[in-house]
C-alpha cells in the first residue's frame, strides 16, 4: 500500500486542479476547504513516505509495470521524500495565507484559476522530485514553467505582462537547453532512466566525451537560467516583484529551489562528482555563486520597490546554495540542503509579511515603514525574524546555514569565500536593517491609530507566525533538521 | 577530406544544432516580441530534429511488424514518441506567449521591446 502513496499524492493534486472550476460553481468556500484538507492529506502521506523510506528502503514504482529501460520509473529515496515534505509544508502554509488574503490584484473570477495553477504547479514539483526519468523530468519542468508564469500574469494589471513574457522566454531557452542535454545523453546511452544512464556514463566518457561535455554544459546552463543563478538572474526580480504576494512566496521559496535540486540530482546521480569536477564545472559554479552572493545584495540595496529588493535578495541567497553545492563535498552539500530549507522558510515569511504590509498600505515602496511595527506588530515581528535570518544573526536558521557553509568552505580551503560570506551578510544587513529601524524605532505621526491587528484576517496571520516560529525552532535546534539531511546525504 | 566526410556523416546532428543556434540568435538579437517567439520555435525544432536524428538507423524500416519480415532493422521509435510530447509542450508555450503578446499590445500599444522599455520607464517615476 505504501508504495502506492507517491502516485496517490500526484493523482490527488492533479484531480484537485481539474476539479476546482467545477466545485467552485457550488461554493468557493467549499473549494478552499477541500483544497486545504487535500494538502493536509498529501502532507501526512509525505510524512508516512519519508518514515517508510528512511526505515525500510527506497520505493520504486514502475508505471504500467514496464521494465525500467522501457517505461517511466518513480524512485522515492530520502532525498525525494524529504524535499517533497519541504515543498508540501511550505505549499500548505502559503495556501492557508492565500485563502485569507483576497490576494491583491486578482479579481474574483481569477481566484479559482489561481488555485488550478497552484495545484498543477505542486503536482509538477512533486513529480520532478519523485521521477527517476530525465524526459519525464523535462515534461514536469515545462509544466512548472507554464504554471508559474501564468501565476505571475494572473493579475489584471499591466505591469506583470512584460515581466511574465521575459520569464517564459528565458525559461523556455532553459528548458530547451536541458532537452538538448538529454538528447546528448540519450545519444550515448540510449537510456533516459537516471540509474541506467549513470551506469553507462563512464563508458560513454571514453567513447564520446564530447557528448558528455555538451550535455553537462547545456544542462547546467539551462537549469541555471531557470534557477536564476547569478549571471542568468535578470528575469527573477521583475517576475517575482510583479506577482501577487502569495505567488511570489511560492515562486521564490520553492519553485526556484526545485531546479537546483534537479541540478544536484544530475550532478550526483548521473554525471558523478568526479566527472563534473574534472571538467572544471565546479569552479564555474563557485564563481557564479560567489558573484551572485555579492552582486545580488548590491542590486538589492539600490531597489526602491520592496518586492524587487526581496527578489534580488533571493538571487544572493541562491548564490549561497550554489557555493555549497559547488564545493562538491558532503559538508558543502549539507549546507546547501540546509540553506534550501532555511531560505525557503525565510523567504516565504518575508514575502508573506510584506504581503500584509501591501494589504494594509497598498504600496510596495521600501519607504513609509515608520511606525508600522506598532500598527501590525505580528507581521513586522515575523519580518524582523526573517530579516535577521537573512542577515545571519544567531538563533535563526539563516545563521546555522551560513555557519555550515563557512565550515564547508573552510574545510575545502577556499578561504576567499569566508570573506565573501561575511561581506554578503553585511550587505544584507545594510538593506534589511533600515526597514526594521523605521518600523520599530521611528514613530509616524500620521498614523494615530496604533493597533489595527483585527483588520487583518487570521488566516493571513497564522501562517506567518508558524513560519517565524519554525525559523527560530530550526535556528535553536538545527540538529532536528540536520539528522534528516545527514540521512539524505548518506543514502544519495 | 576527412572533415568533409565527417560533416556529411553527421549532417542531421549538425543541422539540428545549427537550427538551435539560429533560434537562439533570433531570440537574443531581435526586439520584436513575435520574432522572439518564432526564434523559440526554431530552437525547439532544432532540438526535436536532433532527437529524431538519434533514433534514425540507416536502411531501417518503420517499427511495424509485417508478415514475412526476416530480421528487419527497425528505426528506434522512442525518440519520435518523446518528441511528440515535446511538440505538444512547444505548442502550448507558443500559445501562452502569443496570448501574452496580445495582452501586452492591448495595454501598451506596441510589441517592440525597446519601445516597451521606454514606455515602462516613463510610467515608473524614479524618486
Amino acid at each position: 500500500m505504501i508504495s502506492q502513496l507517491p502516485i496517490i499524492n500526484l493523482v490527488a493534486l492533479l484531480l484537485m486542479a481539474i476539479m476546482v472550476p467545477f466545485i467552485k460553481k457550488i461554493s468557493f468556500r467549499a473549494t478552499l476547504w477541500l483544497g486545504g484538507i487535500l494538502l493536509i492529506g498529501v502532507l501526512v502521506s509525505s510524512v508516512f513516505i519519508f518514515i517508510h523510506v528512511a526505515n525500510v528502503g527506497d520505493i520504486i514504482y514502475h508505471f504500467g509495470d514496464y521494465e525500467s529501460f522501457l517505461g517511466i520509473e518513480f524512485k522515492v529515496d530520502p532525498f525525494a521524500s524529504l524535499f517533497t515534505l519541504f515543498v508540501g509544508t511550505l505549499a500548505f502554509i502559503i495556501y492557508v495565507y492565500s485563502s485569507g488574503d483576497k490576494t491583491e490584484g486578482i479579481e474574483s473570477p481569477e481566484f479559482s484559476r489561481y488555485y488550478v495553477l497552484y495545484f498543477l504547479m505542486l503536482f509538477a514539483m512533486f513529480g520532478i522530485l519523485y521521477s527517476n526519468d530525465l524526459f519525464n523530468t523535462y515534461v514536469f519542468i515545462e509544466i512548472i514553467s507554464l504554471t508559474s508564469c501564468a501565476i505571475i500574469s494572473i493579475k489584471r494589471k499591466k505591469e506583470p505582462y512584460p515581466a511574465a513574457f521575459r520569464y517564459v522566454l528565458l525559461n523556455e531557452i532553459g528548458s530547451l537547453s536541458f532537452l538538448f542535454g538529454i538528447a546528448m545523453l540519450y545519444m550515448i546511452s540510449g537510456h533516459l532512466n537516471i540509474d541506467l544512464l549513470a551506469n553507462t556514463i563512464q563508458s560513454g566518457w571514453t567513447t564520446l566525451p564530447i557528448n558528455i561535455i555538451f550535455a553537462i554544459v547545456f544542462m547546467t546552463v539551462g537549469l541555471s537560467l531557470k534557477a536564476a543563478i547569478f549571471p542568468f538572474h535578470i528575469w527573477l526580480p521583475d517576475a517575482h516583484a510583479s506577482a501577487p504576494s502569495t505567488s511570489s512566496a511560492i515562486l521564490s521559496a520553492v519553485v526556484v529551489k526545485i531546479y537546483i535540486l534537479v541540478l544536484i540530482k544530475l550532478i550526483l546521480k548521473v554525471f558523478g562528482v568526479e566527472l563534473f569536477a574534472s571538467l572544471g564545472m565546479d569552479t564555474v559554479l563557485l564563481i557564479f555563486g560567489g558573484a551572485g552572493m555579492i552582486m545580488g545584495s548590491i542590486f538589492a540595496m539600490t531597489q526602491k520597490d520592496l518586492k524587487r529588493m526581496l527578489g534580488y535578495s533571493s538571487v544572493s541567497q541562491i548564490g549561497y546554495i550554489v557555493v555549497g553545492l559547488a564545493l562538491m563535498s558532503d559538508l558543502g552539500l549539507r549546507s546547501a540542503f540546509f540553506h534550501i530549507i532555511s531560505h525557503g522558510l525565510t523567504k516565504a515569511a518575508l514575502f508573506l509579511s510584506v504581503g500584509i504590509v501591501i494589504y494594509l498600505k497598498k504600496s510596495r515602496s521600501v519607504k513609509g515603514f515608520e511606525g508600522l511595527g506598532f500598527q501590525i506588530p505580528i507581521a513586522m515581528t515575523v519580518f524582523g525574524i526573517a530579516a535577521f535570518s537573512m542577515i545571519g544573526i544567531p538563533l535563526t536558521s539563516g545563521f546555522i546555514a551560513k555557519w555550515n557553509l563557512g565550515i564547508a568552505v573552510e574545510s575545502a580551503s577556499q578561504y576567499i569565500f569566508l570573506g565573501v560570506i561575511v561581506i554578503s551578510s553585511l550587505l544584507n544587513a545594510m538593506y534589511y536593517l533600515p526597514i526594521l529601524f523605521a518600523a520599530f524605532l521611528k514613530d509616524n505621526p500620521e498614523h494615530q491609530e496604533k493597533v489595527s491587528i483585527e483588520k487583518i484576517p487570521a488566516a493571513m496571520l497564522l501562517p506567518i507566525v508558524v513560519l517565524g516560529l519554525s525559523i527560530l525552532l530550526i535556528g535553536i535546534y538545527p540538529n532536528l533538521l540536520m539528522q534528516l539531511i545527514d540521512l539524505v546525504i548518506a543514502r544519495l | 577530406m576527412n572533415i568533409l566526410e565527417r560533416i556529411v556523416e553527421n549532417i542531421n546532428y549538425l543541422g539540428g544544432a545549427a537550427l538551435f543556434l539560429i533560434g537562439l540568435h533570433t531570440v537574443v538579437t531581435h526586439t520584436n516580441l513575435i520574432k522572439k517567439i518564432i526564434g523559440i520555435n526554431i530552437m525547439g525544432t532544432g532540438v526535436f530534429l536532433f532527437f529524431i536524428a538519434i533514433g534514425n538507423i540507416e536502411g531501417g524500416t518503420p517499427p511495424i511488424w509485417l508478415e514475412g519480415m526476416e530480421n528487419p532493422i527497425f528505426v528506434n521509435p522512442v525518440p519520435s514518441a518523446l518528441i511528440l510530447t515535446g511538440i505538444v509542450v512547444s505548442v502550448s508555450v507558443t500559445v501562452y506567449l502569443l496570448s501574452l503578446v496580445i495582452r501586452i499590445f492591448q495595454t501598451y500599444g506596441t510589441i517592440d521591446q525597446k519601445e516597451l522599455a521606454e514606455i515602462m520607464e516613463q510610467e515608473v517615476p524614479h524618486d
